[in-house]
């Protein structure tokens, strides 16, 4: 009984660290501007728009975020092994990760405005310096907690993964939950904030991305503020119920029908998903309506 | 709508930088060796020399390849490269204890001709098979899975001095001033390889991706890859702290930064030379104003 | 993952070289592994083999729409395709892996079901962001109407895009990837940890004890390394964007099978002579 407690109480702080984690994953991604949403500041000088956005083109979030998060965990693991306290051990590794983090979104904003020369975009120097401490300081939040977690994981759960691989595998998996919810909101409803709310962006408007703020000229900064409002926090959700329910899945059911109680307590949860994202898609069409006259059957 | 994939033409053809990458990588690889001769591992330091030399030549493959648009993005090229470099270099690290040759010294070449025929094989897979039709692809992907595995040979000598299969699953902790043998400690054990996969993964394709667009040039873009690699060696050589004798890792720590520093500096410098303006705290430049 | 890139799209089927040279690749790894050492290893490259396949075609179901998607201007989830089968892919390992002393068939199950919850999660969330972020309902641009629910799209479609959101086929088909991804991962890591555990130690000559931690670390990272070895060739037959089961693209897949069928031998085999020589 006392072991089951103690798995669920370390289920709920890995569930609690990987909701912050997702948050800052996401709120950082979108002030410094990766992933896909990104392409729509590279097109934007091509199609005569110059602007002022930071452009952090490193590969997709999941690439990205695998490294840096194995990168945390290796480095801390590396510092354990030299008998450091794990507390600073992880903090040093996430340091040292997010020292790679910025330099990487330095050249990576760098290489790409270099390039678009022709379209007579500048380099905005002063960008690099207000906005790569930004989402150095967002990373480091993602990092530290997501390094925990996996430690938490190793060491208290008794996972057999090493640290590094675990780093690796919920890495990846921090990016690809992060950029799936996160990036839409950031991509139509920051970038795109002069379309209207309720449709998506039509493609002949694409590259026409928002450039001035309410006074002076937008910064990256100020997508961070945005998108913290609802990107940010349901990336945080997402990945933080993945991890927990993961996690209280195993712990909580593994004991029963010899593991498989763990299996079927999943399927009922994907089947409780599934219910609620019907449930959802139902709403809006019911709330939002179709756009235009429906076609009936009898008419074609 | 998406941009376009643009990279330049000329400058240094593509076989020149595959044979200084190639040659130099192996070089330094045979270098790390001569830490079997020594009293300390001093000589890790060329295993990451090794890895920058993959990374630069195999930011070249990469922009030889994707001018061609797999549809997939750049950073897939990487992802590849790197996976099946991984299985090349551990086969290849464990040649030499398989009973045909027992030298070590077979061990760089072997595990550089067991990556080109896996890269071959996944090369023709992709373009004859899922019939993506794409004239470089086979040579491409053999290259890149010899990188991959490069890389990882080369990131893994610097931090543990060797790269030998019986060398990278020992391990040892102090326990109470009392040396035990335990292999969860050693490298692989640790799985400390998972950390030089993802800086290879990201390094081989970042320099490209990086810099693409259409006034992407070639100098800028190897400065980039070596800079991926110098970075990736300050991790490792951090990483090797726990591996190797502290001057032999102090000696890799330093000798990569300073190729960081000069590389990095070098990567402003050329970025000014191509950027369209340099400006600072300005505002936005209307075209039409 | 940023799609830049028009993507050249490749001929329609396979080549017969292809086909041919594949099954011979096949044969040849499989008999060579029966040569080196039949019995246990044989049947796990056969399983590994499995687990590439399962792989490949899993990731044909995975909803993936790319940048566009990001701006609404097409339906799916706004992230690269390879990375967002690898994300819930090795969200499945973990759970397999944590479950592999539990008998062959739980950590299956549990590698399967740790890759739909991930995706289960993934794509409501995904739902949630468009419907309240965006305002803007379920529409699938490549069929008129939802094979499951019966829905029809083309009146909720906003103008200028060619649909936008997530529609339930969609999050079915997300859901059958990830546990597609999580089954064929964890099959491969489970085969090569036995192959590991039971070889490493006579070729190292350590004891069982002292072996287990080297054989977790290196199935891991070779388990890795294959899903995305496996999910870069099914990304390549994709080319890019796929909506899911219901998408014209998805008839592509006998190829990509092909495809990972062949690599996953070829890797499988390497992976396993280095512990059995």
């Amino acid at each position: 009984m006392e072991e089951l407690l103690f798995g669920i109480g370390i289920s709920a702080i890995a569930g609690a660290l990987a909701t912050v984690s997702g948050a800052a994953e996401d709120t950082e991604s979108d002030i410094g501007s990766q992933g896909d949403p990104n392409s729509q500041v590279q097109l934007a000088p091509q199609m005569g728009y110059i602007h002022r956005i930071f452009s952090k083109a490193i590969s997709g979030e999941p690439p990205a975020y695998g490294l840096w998060i194995t990168l945390g965990a290796g480095l801390a693991w590396a510092l354990m092994a030299i008998n450091y306290n794990p507390v600073l051990a992880i903090i040093l590794g996430s340091a040292i990760a997010v020292f790679v983090q910025g330099v990487y979104a330095t050249t990576a904003y760098l290489g790409r405005t270099a390039s678009l020369a022709k379209f007579e975009q500048p380099v905005y120097i002063d960008v690099i310096k207000s906005v790569t401490t930004v989402t150095m300081a967002h990373a480091f939040v993602a990092i530290f907690t997501c390094v925990t977690m996996c430690f938490l994981m190793v060491n208290a759960l008794g996972h057999p993964f090493p640290l590094p691989l675990m780093g690796l595998v919920w890495g990846i998996a921090l990016g690809a939950a992060g950029s799936a919810t996160g990036n839409p909101f950031y991509g139509k409803e920051r970038q795109y904030q002069s379309q209207k709310f309720g449709a998506g962006v039509p493609i002949s408007a694409s590259g026409n991305i928002v450039r001035y703020a309410e006074a002076g000229q937008r910064s990256s900064l100020d997508n961070g503020w945005f998108t913290s409002k609802l990107g940010g926090p349901a990336s945080g959700v997402c990945f933080g119920l993945i991890v927990f329910l993961e996690l209280w899945r195993t712990i909580f059911f593994e004991e029963f029908a010899g593991g498989w109680g763990a299996v079927i307590a999943g399927i009922i949860l994907i089947l409780i998903f599934m219910i609620v994202d019907r449930y959802i898609e139902v709403w809006a069409r019911k709330t939002y309506g179709p756009y235009t006259e429906e076609k009936t059957e009898e008419a074609a | 709508m998406t941009v376009a994939i643009t990279a330049s033409e000329g400058g240094m053809p593509h076989n020149k930088a595959l044979a200084i990458g190639l040659i130099g990588a192996i070089i330094c690889l045979y270098l790390t060796y001569v830490n079997a001769y020594l009293p300390q591992p001093l000589f890790s330091f060329f295993g990451g020399l090794a890895a920058v030399l993959a990374l630069w030549w195999g930011t070249d493959t990469v922009k030889h390849l994707c001018s061609y648009g797999l549809g997939t993005g750049v950073p897939s090229a990487g992802m590849i490269a790197l996976g099946s470099g991984v299985i090349a270099m551990l086969l290849g690290s464990k040649l030499s204890a398989m009973g045909f040759i027992s030298t070590p010294l077979i061990i760089p070449i072997g595990t550089v001709i067991i990556a080109a025929i896996l890269g071959i094989i996944i090369g023709f897979i992709s373009d004859k098979i899922v019939n993506m039709n794409i004239p470089v692809l086979m040579v491409s992907l053999a290259e890149l899975c010899m990188v991959g595995a490069i890389i990882i040979m080369g990131l893994t000598a610097m931090a543990t001095g060797s790269f030998v299969f019986a060398d990278l699953v020992s391990g040892s902790t102090t326990f109470f001033g009392i040396v035990m043998l335990d292999t969860t400690s050693s490298y692989l054990g640790g799985c400390v390889i998972a950390v030089v996969f993802m800086l290879g993964a990201l390094g081989v394709q970042h320099a490209f991706n990086a810099c693409l667009g259409p006034n992407e040039s070639q100098d800028r873009t190897l400065m980039l890859a070596a800079e991926c690699g110098f970075l990736s060696m300050i991790t490792v050589s951090i990483i090797s702290f726990a591996f190797v004798s502290f001057l032999s890792a102090i000696l890799s720590f330093i000798i990569s930064v300073i190729g960081w520093v000069y590389t990095y500096r070098k990567y402003f410098e050329l970025s000014k030379r191509d950027a369209f303006m340099w400006l600072d705290a300005k505002p936005i430049r209307e075209k039409e104003a | 993952m940023s799609a830049l890139g028009g993507g050249s799209g490749g001929g329609e089927g396979m080549t017969p070289v292809g086909i041919v040279v594949g099954i011979i690749l096949l044969i040849a790894a499989l008999a060579a592994m029966y040569v080196i050492s039949p019995g246990f290893a044989f049947t796990s490259l056969v399983l590994v083999i499995v687990g590439g396949l399962l792989i490949g075609f899993g990731v044909h179901f995975v909803p993936v729409g790319g940048a566009p998607a990001a701006m609404g201007q097409s339906p799916g989830i706004a992230t690269g395709v390879t990375m967002l089968a690898a994300g819930a892919g090795l969200a499945g390992l973990f759970g397999g892996a944590w479950a592999a002393e539990l008998g062959f068939g739980v950590a299956l199950a549990g590698g399967a079901i740790g890759g739909g919850l991930m995706m289960a999660v993934t794509c409501l969330m995904v739902n949630v962001v468009y419907v309240w972020g965006m305002g803007v309902p379920a529409a699938s641009g490549k069929v008129a109407k939802d094979p499951i629910t019966g829905d029809t799209f083309e009146a909720y479609k906003s103008q200028g895009t060619e649909g936008h959101g997530l529609p339930f086929i969609s999050y079915v088909g997300g859901v059958i990837g990830g546990c597609l991804g999580g089954l064929g991962g964890t099959l491969i890591y489970v085969e090569l940890l036995g192959v590991y555990e039971e070889f490493l130690p006579i070729s190292m000559g350590a004891s069982a004890e002292a072996v287990l931690p080297i054989a977790v670390g290196i199935a891991g990272i070779i388990a890795v390394g294959m899903f995305l070895v496996n999910a870069v060739i099914a990304a390549y037959n994709i080319t890019g964007t796929i909506e899911g089961p219901h998408d014209p693209k998805f008839k592509r897949f006998p190829r990509a099978i092909m495809g990972c069928a062949v690599a996953s031998a070829i890797c499988g085999l390497l992976a396993i002579i280095m512990a059995v020589m």
